[in-house]
């Protein structure tokens, strides 16, 4: 087997993420926050750890990490925590469904307005300059967010995300960035990038279990809670505590797959972001090439290198294609990947396409064995 | 009280969260002063559950100006 799908989850998970998560559930699986006794004490205390090591990764104080379910969790947090009555929003045109359907349902609702902003991942001329100024065309007096991917899960299409924070931090805007697919592979500082929610999923590039996420809020910035519910403190108010991230963390956290995660994070550390991300476009720049040799396919945003890379063949749909893929052997992924604002500017056709995600453990020795099995299905 | 004098025995410093106890903890072990997270008297707070930190009272002084240093609340506390 041949897992071409880190974009929708990584797999394997280094040992050590496996073995720290049932070492917790052998030895120290308290629940975290609750109880005095040396179990609950023990569990928080790696609770405490993940959040300082996420927070120096990410360039943001341990009490700005707010653990969550997952990406979607963590931006319907910050996007309904933090978003008023009559506010204007710009999302990109590249957003994933869990942006834009919260964005969408505030709209319906009548509670906000948005607009798209164009991100041209399809043009030869795309410069930061340009969608920076596209995105200051549409912003208005009641423009209080933007909310974008850093990069794209459709394909390597990235956001200038500094210089778009530089440009909301000058005009007063909410930034919020969508990490899901830049997280563990490119460099990220909520403080240097004027971020004020970074929404991470646990189990992608960062390399822990499924289970977890988390948003790392910017200095000061306040929101509303989107659950609540026992936060272990102040078990007599009838409100939240104020106070982050138990705020927004009502409920048990998942301790073993937080600790999973610590050690995900530290493996990515230790490989180095440089080294991820010099990998998966060397990956990258090899499929291209070699599927650019077959014939009847068309390659999406073909500009872009980096991790992700999707495709579309005229003859056969990106399901009958994944499918006949599986049955050789190979894990990708085919359809509308949770975009429909992504796929429509990339303008791939009503079959979808097909998602090719290379991750850290790949080898070139698999992107040749992908290849043989597309000429093979193809000819 | 928390500011009581007394130089002998285990002081205790309400702060409220467990992760607010653990960042006390964290500032207080790089001024060198090692304390002990603890569940406080849930009394103390009037508001419910609290984390704490437990110390030997000769610290009282240093324990509370180092986590003033560091913006840290104090919401109680006093001798064991």
């Amino acid at each position: 087997m041949i897992y071409l799908d880190n974009a929708a989850t990584s797999f394997p998970k280094p040992r050590g993420v496996i073995e720290e998560q049932m070492r917790c559930m052998r030895q120290y699986c308290g629940n975290p926050g609750r109880g005095a006794h040396r179990l609950s004490l023990a569990a928080a205390e790696k609770i405490y750890a993940c959040r300082e090591l996420i927070a120096d990764t990410f360039g943001a104080s341990a009490e700005r990490v707010c653990f969550t379910q997952n990406t979607t969790t963590a931006l319907n947090i910050a996007i309904k925590g933090l978003l008023c009555e009559g506010d204007h929003v710009l999302i990109s045109d590249m957003e994933h469904n869990a942006v834009y359907r919260p964005v969408a349902r505030l709209a319906s609702e009548g509670r906000i307005t948005y607009d798209v902003f164009p991100t041209f991942p399809l043009s030869p001329d795309r410069s930061t300059a340009r969608i920076c100024t596209a995105i200051a065309h549409l912003i208005r007096p009641n423009t209080k967010m933007l909310i974008c991917a850093h990069a794209s899960n459709i394909c390597s299409a990235t956001l200038p995300i500094k210089e778009i924070g530089a440009l909301c931090h000058k005009k007063g805007i909410l930034f919020v960035v969508d990490a899901a697919q830049s997280a563990g592979h490119l460099p990220i500082d909520v403080t240097k990038m004027r971020i004020d929610a970074l929404c991470v999923p646990g189990h992608k590039g960062l390399l822990g279990p499924q289970g977890c996420g988390f948003v790392v809020w910017g200095e000061d910035v306040s929101a509303d809670t989107l659950i609540e519910g026992g936060s272990g403190f102040h078990s007599l108010d009838a409100q939240m505590p104020e106070e982050a991230p138990e705020r927004f963390e009502a409920g048990t956290l998942p301790t073993p797959a937080i600790a999973g995660l610590c050690e995900g994070i530290r493996e990515v550390r230790e490989i180095g972001l440089e080294a991820v991300e010099r990998h998966e476009r060397e990956l990258n720049e090899r499929l291209f090439a070699m599927l650019s040799t077959l014939p009847d396919l068309c390659i999406c945003a073909p500009l872009h290198r980096g991790s992700i890379l999707s495709f579309v063949c005229d003859r056969i749909p990106s399901d009958r294609l994944a499918a006949e893929l599986d049955r050789r052997g190979f894990c990708v992924r085919a359809g509308f990947h949770c975009s429909a604002l992504g796929h429509r500017t990339l303008q791939t056709p009503d079959g979808g396409a097909l998602r090719v995600s290379p991750g850290i453990y790949t080898k070139s020795t698999d992107i040749d064995a992908f290849f043989h099995a597309m000429r093979e299905i193809l000819t | 009280m928390h500011s009581e004098n007394k130089t002998t025995g285990e002081c205790i410093a309400v702060i409220g969260s467990v992760t607010q106890a653990m960042r006390a903890q964290r500032v207080l072990a790089e001024a060198s002063l090692r304390v002990e997270v603890i569940r406080a008297d849930s009394t103390v707070t009037g508001r419910g559950c609290a984390y704490g930190l437990m110390y030997p009272c000769v610290q009282d002084e240093a324990v509370r100006a180092a986590l003033r240093g560091a913006g840290i609340r104090v919401r109680g506390g006093g001798r064991r």
